[in-house]
């Protein structure tokens, strides 16, 4: 090793003029970086969400709408002003090349829906509102019609006829453009509204949300990467009170990060929204093994002397480099855990946090020798004393005074954090991932509260057969079945090809409500969808089944993309879809939609949590066992991470801050982060008990130089995820905040906890 | 400039016009299809088969008779397959021009009941096909679009005019669904081959291909046709056979009795 630190040393040049060549490469690949914010592309594809998703688009036609709501508080919406508007719209829609408008399940609005209507001679299928209507009269024939049909009531009308909705599809490969789709509309929107003040827009659906989600993304680390670095330069400062104090730890955690990103771009992965804490998380840990080498220097130029600064970081490299490697190696590990999830972000997360710490320990092991090197050594540097000295030899006295009091606090702590753990919650909502005060959030809440929701969710029905789904019994059970998902508070509506049927067969019957019932037989049936056929367009019902009569497709329109609203309702139904549709008589029910999307994805963040965190805490634990030799060391080493995890998750349900995918991913980074805090200090506590300190010389000694940098190290953390809570989006501010607080404990653990520890028993322990 | 190089220059300008001169226009020639002998009855079986973007078929079978009264056509179709609608019947009077909309009946077996259904605008597809009503007739009609002849080629081994055709106005447009639709008639027997369909925003939308054209009973019939529609996917092919022309159907066939009464093979 001795070797290699030497050469280091000599060719300091060589090392830094490589390390600014491999920087430019990976800056070169960055642009190749891609934005994922599909949520269904999280999923893996073998997944039944994934694979549902892929036939549901297939056989019926994609479920994710663009929403519009137009809503007229004063005057309702049967109004000429409001109707001319509503068919301006409808028209521009149609023109829009980003939108697929073929059929009718492409662009569902007032001036696009049919009604079924039923006279003495046959069956009249015609639009409700062909064109603008001339007269009041027409204006109330069709508000009546609208109630009488039902079918569109509170899903293309409010029930209280003050909103009226557009859904429209976006063209299959227009997947990249949401954003821009989201822009064309909010702007198209803003033109009707400065012409008539009276009607309100709202703008939600799948497609915009995601686009948000994809704009704001970039848009926020773009925003707040400058912030964390200037927090940064003045923490750094404040540590170290030299200029290369504060560039050299800077530019090593930069180069860390544009090393991972540009591996990532090279290999093509996809950025997803948590893949934008990853820079961050590298920061934080790339942070710490720049404040420790820098830290030891100090000390050593300070206390000890070596009479040349060559030799000096000689001994800096070698007393560093077991701890180093020890802490990337156990913090790896514990990020390599996450491949135990199925869920493509979380592992690619685990694999790229790993490959970034790798990165980090070697630039602060090259930068950092060979910049100080090439730097002139100052005199005045040495003089400088490290800030927080004070505080550092105070907290020793405290350690060494009040073990109890130490104790105590911390068994207070893991009650609390217990009980939080036992009232923590899942949830992948996209929605709930925007503030309240989000203009997104608020229209899609409007959207809700007047019309049958924004969120979808399918399920799809194999008969089995051709010609199956026209059986008089099926299409009852149809109609029990959304009779029954109807009961639950959260569903908006529901839709499926029996109501058509229903409808048919009353316009058949003069329109008596007592026919208001399914088609009596599998012919009739048929007969009424060729009768048809001859006013309808072929594809009016494509949504709803397959052209053989097989699949059917029911609809739900869900209130919220709540994950337990979901779940709540799939557990309440699966009963009964046994038994309408047994899958011995060759029937299969299929979920799909964005409501099942997010239920499976929070299903599998749980699943995936769990054992990742066993693996990860079993793998460090033998990881230290096999590092410190001693099972009793080894145990200690796990205690303030395992606290912190037990915090990181208590502080989740006491402030009622759901699991999801960002969320889940704290427990593993405080695992990584806080125990390379146990290993720094362990390590330094076993030098000083070789050297034959007494129990309190060791603890204050090590207090006084690893507590030191832990300190630093923590709070400089700390400051960069505090920088998070200004971001728009929720699952930055969380994540901010909890890995915030989370350092903190990890802090106080290591600093505080372990040296009472270590201290217990007759025989101080000896590590 | 001397004599020679005048006469060449007028020569040249002229020829554009002698062109045009020799060459019907594009109204003349659809005309011309329009009088087409398309036989005064016909006794014809129809399939038609409907394939969705994914492949997925379903067939239609049924008979159909049809007879002109003068410039008007009377038609009774029968549905025999698929079983479910077997015994199903349409008939349509189908009358010339536009002023008048045009009667069809269809008789729900399942129902015991004649069921009229509404008059549908132009554009809107028939039957659940590719086809709208208008794409169905004979012809469409002449006086509705602006026929302009765009030039000759040889398409399929057969010399064919290409006629474009533009509704007169926007309405018409919107009614029709088509901005434009071009066709491409075989200059031999006055019969198209193939059509280009344009949607409202000026989009391809579906073409048209007439297969299996032959003479029988000394008419030229197409017995298959294909319209793709490349928006969508989805196509529908029609194949007709045991054509019978000019067998001087009796009128009582295209009545509500006969809708009731169901065909029956002899």
């Amino acid at each position: 090793m001795k070797y290699i630190f030497n050469w280091v040393l000599t060719h300091p040049k060589f090392i830094i003029i490589l390390l600014l060549l491999t920087t430019v490469l990976a800056i070169s690949q960055m642009r190749h970086l891609h934005i994922e914010t599909d949520v269904d592309a999280m999923l893996p594809k073998h997944s039944d969400a994934y694979l549902n998703k892929q036939i549901l688009e297939d056989r019926f036609g994609s479920s994710d709408l663009v929403i519009i709501g137009i809503i007229n508080e004063k005057d309702g919406i049967y109004n000429k002003q409001t109707l001319t508007i509503v068919q301006e719209l409808t028209d521009w829609l149609g023109e829009q090349a980003l939108f697929r408008t073929l059929a009718l399940n492409d662009l569902l609005s007032l001036a696009t829906i049919k009604d079924i209507r039923g006279s003495e001679a046959g069956l009249d299928v015609a639009l409700f509102m062909d064109g603008v209507p001339e007269t009041q009269e027409q204006i109330d024939y069709m508000k009546k019609r609208m109630h009488e049909f039902g079918i569109y009531e509170d899903v293309i009308v409010s029930a209280d006829g003050t909103g009226t909705i557009f859904a429209v599809r976006p063209r299959p490969d227009s997947r990249d453009k949401y954003a821009d789709i989201y822009k064309l509309v909010k702007d198209k929107v803003a033109e009707l509204k400065a012409r008539d003040s009276n009607n309100t827009f709202f703008i939600s659906g799948r497609p915009v949300i995601e686009g948000v989600f994809g704009m704001y993304m970039p848009q926020e680390m773009k925003r707040m990467q400058p912030m964390i670095m200037m927090l940064l330069v003045l923490l750094l400062y404040a540590s170290f009170r030299t200029p290369r104090g504060v560039f050299l730890p800077l530019l090593g955690v930069l180069m860390a990060e544009i090393w991972t990103l540009g591996t990532m771009a090279a290999l093509g992965i996809n950025i997803y929204t948590i893949t934008t804490m990853l820079p961050i998380l590298i920061m934080a840990i790339g942070i710490a093994d720049a404040v420790h080498f820098l830290s030891r220097e100090r000390l050593l130029a300070h206390v000890e002397s070596f009479e040349h600064k060559k030799e000096r970081l000689i001994e800096v490299m070698h007393e560093l480099w077991k701890p180093m490697v020890m802490t990337s190696v156990t913090t790896g590990v514990g990020f390599l855990s996450m491949l135990s999830s199925d869920l493509p972000p979380i592992r690619e997360f685990g694999v790229f946090a790993a490959v970034g710490i790798i990165y980090a320990l070697l630039i602060t092991m090259l930068l950092f020798p060979a910049a100080l090197m090439l730097l002139a050594e100052k005199d005045s540097h040495n003089q400088r004393k490290p800030l927080f000295s004070n505080y550092v030899a105070w907290s020793s006295q405290f350690i060494l005074n009040y073990p109890k009091r130490i104790m105590a606090f911390f068994a207070i702590l893991i009650v609390v954090s217990v009980s939080g753990i036992m009232k923590l919650t899942v949830d992948a909502s996209m929605v709930e991932q925007f503030k309240p005060d989000d203009p997104l959030r608020h229209a899609d809440t409007v959207l809700n509260q007047h019309f049958s929701g924004t969120t979808s969710l399918d399920v799809m029905i194999d008969t089995g057969k051709e010609n199956g789904l026209l059986d008089p019994i099926f299409l009852q059970h149809l109609i029990d079945l959304q009779v029954e998902i109807e009961k639950d508070a959260m569903v908006g509506d529901t839709s499926s090809i029996a109501e058509f049927l229903a409808m048919m067969n009353q316009a058949l019957h003069a329109d008596d409500p007592a026919f208001h019932v399914v088609p009596e037989s599998s012919d009739l049936a048929a007969q009424y969808l060729l009768l048809y056929s001859f006013s309808g367009a072929p594809d009016d019902f494509e949504t709803f089944m397959t052209g053989d009569y097989r699949q059917a497709h029911v609809r739900i329109n869900m209130k919220t993309d709540g994950t337990e609203a979901v779940a709540s309702l799939l557990a309440s139904l699966k009963e009964k879809t046994d038994i309408w549709f047994p899958e011995s008589e060759g029937y299969k029910v299929d979920w799909a939609g964005t409501g099942f999307t997010l239920h499976s994805l929070a299903e599998m963040i749980i699943e995936g949590q769990i054992a990742s965190l066993i693996i990860s805490i079993l793998s460090i634990f033998l990881l230290c066992w096999w590092m410190f030799k001693r099972l009793i060391v080894a145990t200690i080493a796990m205690i303030p991470v395992s606290l912190a995890v037990t915090v990181n998750y208590g502080t989740m349900g006491n402030f009622g801050i759901p699991l999801d995918i960002a969320t889940a991913l704290t427990g593993a980074m405080a695992l990584g982060i806080g125990v390379d805090f146990a290993i720094h200090y362990l390590h330094r506590y076993h030098e000083e008990s070789l050297a034959n300190h007494s129990y309190a010389e060791s603890v204050s000694n090590t207090n006084r130089s690893v507590g030191h940098a832990i300190l630093f190290n923590t709070i400089v953390v700390v400051g960069g995820f505090l920088v998070l809570l200004s971001a728009a989006l929720y699952p930055q501010m969380k994540l901010g905040a909890l890995i915030a607080a989370t350092m903190i404990v990890c802090y106080l653990a290591t600093c505080y906890l372990f040296p009472v520890l270590l201290g217990l028993g007759k025989e101080k322990i000896k590590v | 400039m001397n004599i020679k190089q005048l006469c060449l220059l007028i020569t040249l300008l002229l020829l554009p016009i002698s062109a045009y001169s020799i060459e019907p226009a594009g109204l003349e020639i659809m005309q011309r299809v329009d009088a087409r002998d398309d036989g005064d009855d016909l006794i014809q079986y129809m399939t038609q088969r409907l394939i969705d973007r994914r492949g997925n078929v379903r067939d239609r079978k049924m008979i159909s008779f049809s007879k002109d009264y003068g410039k008007d056509i009377k038609s009774i179709s029968y549905f025999l397959v698929p079983a479910n609608i077997r015994d199903t019947a349409l008939l349509t009077w189908d009358y010339d021009g536009i002023e008048k909309d045009d009667d069809q009946w269809l008789y729900l077996p399942a129902l015991k009941k004649v069921r009229r259904i509404s008059s549908s605008d132009r554009g809107d597809y028939f039957m659940g096909t590719d086809f709208t009503f208008e794409d169905i007739k004979q012809t469409p009609e002449l006086e509705d679009y602006n026929w302009i002849l765009t030039g000759s080629e040889r398409l399929d081994g057969f010399d064919v005019w290409v006629v474009e055709a533009e509704p007169k106005t926007d309405a018409l447009k919107k009614n029709l669904g088509y901005s434009k639709t071009r066709y491409y008639v075989r200059k031999d027997i006055y019969m198209y081959i193939k059509v280009d369909f344009w949607d409202r925003k000026g989009q391809e939308l579906k073409h048209l291909i007439s297969t299996g054209i032959k003479e029988i009973d000394g008419i030229w019939t197409a017995t298959g046709g294909v319209m793709r529609n490349v928006q969508t996917g989805h196509r529908t092919e029609l194949m007709f056979s045991e054509h019978q022309y000019n067998t001087k159907l009796p009128d009582r066939v295209f009545s509500e009795r006969m809708l009731k009464r169901g065909y029956r093979a002899k």
